[in-house]
């Protein structure tokens, strides 16, 4: 489903990822794994289009889409949440979600149908499923920490998407709240068939919840198999599991 | 014979621009250093170039009209200006730099408006000009165009203050940290510098520099209300077209601003004004990030 | 709403029972409400650093003005005209400023804005200059004062319904998150640039509807219509009224036309005024009295009960 090749992004000076590879099939649940600065925002924020490569290639659906930008990826099926919340503070959390759904409707620029009017189920279908329907008429501003990195999420799946990017989904989240995404997480991956790629610090969780695991060192892929195959292999030991 | 006398005016018309570029500089340098690092277009900077002017021409007076008096009001003026924006940035501005960017932006508009109001009270609406030492009065003759000095003084001037900003931003302590806040501010305030001061000191310093360029500015032309209006959204021209917060940029944008103005008099002198704007809609049509890199 | 409503149909009455100076002052009210709220649109709603918003008004006064006194056609035509007019320059310079982030395009508005100023103030044959241009001769049926006022009335409910109709349409939503968030926009497969560029089209094209309302009151024209301390005064009227609102703009335009109309009689110093207006706002009324008023009233809803509608959508 997605194929990335030899992707590589400078900063200045700096090389944040370098020839990273990556490979995601239909109904995965992929893991990127990796320490604190390996390059997995940089990577995710290549495949979405916030960033542009310098050099490699992304291929959706065997399509390039290393050059498009942000909002025709999104329209190919990506969708993404990102390490920071972000939504729309100043918009009810059930506009937050509507937005998304409007647009993948392709009724964003629609001028003079009322909103409240429109695609109402979709909506309310989505806040249900990550459990927010009773806050939908707040501000999204006044939302808890935890509830805002869930909408997050909700309006991600607005979009329809094929292949779900969560970057660092339970960063910042109590015991509790980790335990009921990553629920989340492995439910939406098995009731709707949604093919998911996160990256995520906390070892115990990846190597539960993932059907793969990437693991990034220095901005380049260091391998990918499933789980049991990348805990047993000696680099990944070396370089990341070893320390523990 | 027609043609020796054309490429003369050519000449002192672009020598002419040439200076009205280094006043431009001077302005919009300081505008462009305060954006740099706190990233706020300082929409106030037009005000106090006037009253840089203002007060130039006050000194000037008070001290009778004496050469000593002229040198007095380029030092003075800069200062009482310094001292003005130190005061509302003190007392008012600095309670924002929390606050959304908006409230940073409108606080300088309604300083401008506050100012431009204050400058009528104190000075009225007269028309002055200030009388520059001997030295500097009367003309050179360069390539058989009469120069005027004080155009050739400005000359100097605009330079040197590019290599002393440079210095400053470049050399100085008080420099680097600027331009680490203009890049990242959350870390300069991690490594245990008082940001609000160095945001105090740059703002300070750039509007200097508009006082500076105003009392510069003030024996080539008649200091009058209202001028605070062109000189602003002139500078905002030049450092758009330079690129936000990068001072090469600012004298890059002066001198090309300058420069077309000053030989569009030729060609259509009614207009001639509008000639740096076309020049600047073309850069930003096909640069639009402006000739220079921005800071940040 | 309804109020509003009411409101507004009240004020078709406004030339039978009020003086002729009565009847001006709402015309100029509801002319420069008009064009706050079309520029809040863009500021409150859309995020965008519209900081020459005048310079619309002026081009749309401006057209209509000059093909009224210099062209043969029917004065109809170049009332029509002025809107269309300032939409394509909305359309023109909001092309060149929207490519680059906020404080860009903030700072080219301004510098582009000015140039139709110094357009409109140097080409002396064409425009007056200075001096502007008089006695624009209208269509019979808006010759008379009153019939001026209902129909100014009119076009400017309109105008409001549209907007209002336009806000709360998915275009409007979208608008608003993207004032929020433009970067998450883009995310969920919105064109951030093309929807920012279709709102300066629309905001623009009702500030040119403002412009020639302007022409209908006053009979006249003026460069300082283009001037951006004009902008700044509009700008703070929607500070002043609410920003996060819908009418909160004309609030603001109805306060600071008052308070000109007032405070003109004894000062000269108006803009004086005017500056310490906006930082008193900056300091304890950010989001303007409609903006605190619901906030008041978010809270006394929380306080009094169960949060069942708690918080419902800022815009009123």
């Amino acid at each position: 489903m997605l194929q990335v090749d030899g992707l590589c992004k400078a900063f200045g000076d700096f090389q944040a990822v370098n020839g990273a590879w990556l490979t995601v099939r239909q109904g995965d649940l992929v893991a990127v794994i990796g320490p604190n600065g390996a390059g997995k925002t940089t990577l995710f924020n290549l495949i979405t289009g916030h960033l542009q490569a310098d050099r490699g290639s992304i291929r959706f659906r065997e399509q390039e889409i290393s050059r498009l930008p942000a909002h025709e990826i999104c329209r190919r099926g990506i969708a993404r949440s990102f390490q920071i919340a972000n939504i729309f503070p100043r918009l009810s959390v059930f506009e937050n979600v509507q937005v998304a759904v409007l647009s993948a409707k392709g009724l964003s620029r629609h001028l003079l149908h009322p909103t409240r009017r429109l695609v109402r189920e979709e909506t309310e279908g989505i806040l249900e499923r990550v459990g927010l329907q009773d806050r939908r008429l707040d501000l999204a501003g006044s939302l808890s920490h935890g509830d805002k990195r869930i909408l997050e999420i909700a309006i991600a799946l607005g979009n329809e998407p094929e292949l779900l990017i969560l970057d660092e989904p339970t960063a910042g989240m109590s015991p509790e709240e980790t335990a009921a995404t990553l629920a989340l997480i492995r439910r939406l991956a098995r009731e709707q068939g949604l093919t998911i790629l996160f990256c995520e610090h906390d070892m115990e969780v990846v190597f539960n919840v993932a059907t793969s695991i990437m693991v990034m060192q220095h901005g380049s892929t260091l391998v990918q198999g499933p789980p049991l195959q990348v805990r047993a292999d000696p680099a990944v030991q070396e370089a990341y599991l070893g320390r523990d | 014979m027609e043609s020796s006398f054309s490429l003369a005016a050519f000449l002192g018309q672009f020598l002419v621009g040439l200076s009205r570029a280094m006043i431009l500089f001077i302005v919009a340098s300081g505008l462009s250093f305060i954006l740099g690092v706190l990233r706020v277009p300082n929409v106030a900077h037009g005000s106090l170039y006037m009253i840089g002017a203002f007060a130039a021409h006050a000194i000037a007076t008070a001290l009778g009209n004496h050469p000593a008096g002229f040198w007095a009001a380029m030092v003075g003026a800069p200062l009482i200006v310094g001292g003005i924006s130190l005061a509302a940035e003190r007392l008012l501005f600095r309670h924002l730099y929390e606050r959304e960017h908006l409230m940073l932006l409108l606080f300088t508009f309604g300083l401008a408006l506050i100012l431009g109001d204050l400058t009528k009270m104190t000075w009225g609406a007269d028309y002055r000009s200030i009388v520059p030492p001997p030295f500097l009065q009367g003309s050179l003759d360069v390539l058989g165009t009469a120069l005027p000095r004080y155009n050739l003084f400005l000359l100097l001037v605009g330079p040197a203050v590019a290599v002393a900003l440079w210095l400053v931003s470049a050399k100085t302590r008080f420099g680097k940290i600027a331009r680490a806040a203009a890049v990242d501010r959350e870390m300069v305030g991690a490594i245990g510098i008082h940001v609000s001061w160095v945001f105090a000191w740059a703002f300070v310093l750039g509007c200097m520099l508009a006082g500076l360029g105003g009392a510069l500015v003030s024996p080539t032309i008649s200091v009058t209300l209202g001028m605070d209006h062109t000189i602003i959204i002139e500078a905002f021209l030049i450092v758009t077209i330079g690129g936000l917060g990068n001072i090469w940029g600012a004298l890059v944008g002066s001198l090309l601003f300058g420069v077309t103005q000053s030989l569009g008099v030729l060609v259509l002198p009614q207009f001639a004004i509008v000639f740096p704007y076309l020049a600047v809609v073309l850069i930003l049509t096909f640069k639009p990030t402006g000739l220079l890199r921005s800071v940040w | 709403m309804l109020w509003a409503l009411g409101l507004w149909l009240a004020l078709f009455f406004a030339p039978l029972a009020a003086g002729r100076f009565t009847v001006y002052l709402l015309g100029v009210i509801l002319v420069t409400g008009l064009l706050a709220m079309s520029l809040n649109l863009l500021v409150g709603h859309g995020g965008a650093y519209q900081f020459h918003h005048g310079a619309f008004y002026g081009v749309g006064a401006y057209t209509a003005a000059l093909l009224i006194t210099k062209t043969s056609l029917p004065a109809w035509v170049g009332l029509a005209a002025g809107p269309l007019a300032a939409a394509f320059a909305g359309l023109m310079i909001g092309s060149l400023c929207i490519r680059l982030n906020k404080l860009y395009f903030g700072m080219i508005q301004i510098s582009l804005g000015s140039l139709l100023w110094i357009l409109a103030l140097r080409w002396y044959d064409l425009t007056n200059g200075d001096d502007g241009i008089h006695g624009i001769p209208l269509p019979e049926a808006l010759s008379g004062s009153g019939s001026a006022f209902t129909f100014l009335l009119a076009v400017v409910g309109v105008c409001l319904l549209a907007m209002h109709r336009i806000l709360e349409s998915p275009f409007g939503t979208t608008l608003r998150a993207i004032r929020d968030n433009p970067q998450r926009c883009a995310a969920v497969g919105i064109h951030v640039r093309r929807h920012q560029l279709t709102a300066i089209v629309i905001a623009t094209f009702f500030a040119g509807v403002a412009g020639v309302l302007f022409v209908v009151l006053e009979g006249s024209v003026f460069p300082d219509m283009l001037f951006w301390v004009l902008s700044l005064e509009i700008f703070i009227m929607c500070l002043l009224g609410g920003w996060f609102t819908f009418l909160g703009p004309m609030l603001g335009a109805a306060i600071i036309v008052l308070l000109r109309t007032v405070v003109g009689g004894f000062t000269e110093y108006w803009t004086l005024i005017l500056g310490v207006v906006l930082i008193l706002l900056i300091f304890f009324l950010p989001e303007g009295i409609m903006g605190a008023g619901h906030r008041l009233r978010l809270y006394r809803r929380r306080a009094a009960g169960p949060p069942s509608r708690g918080g419902d959508r800022a815009a009123g």
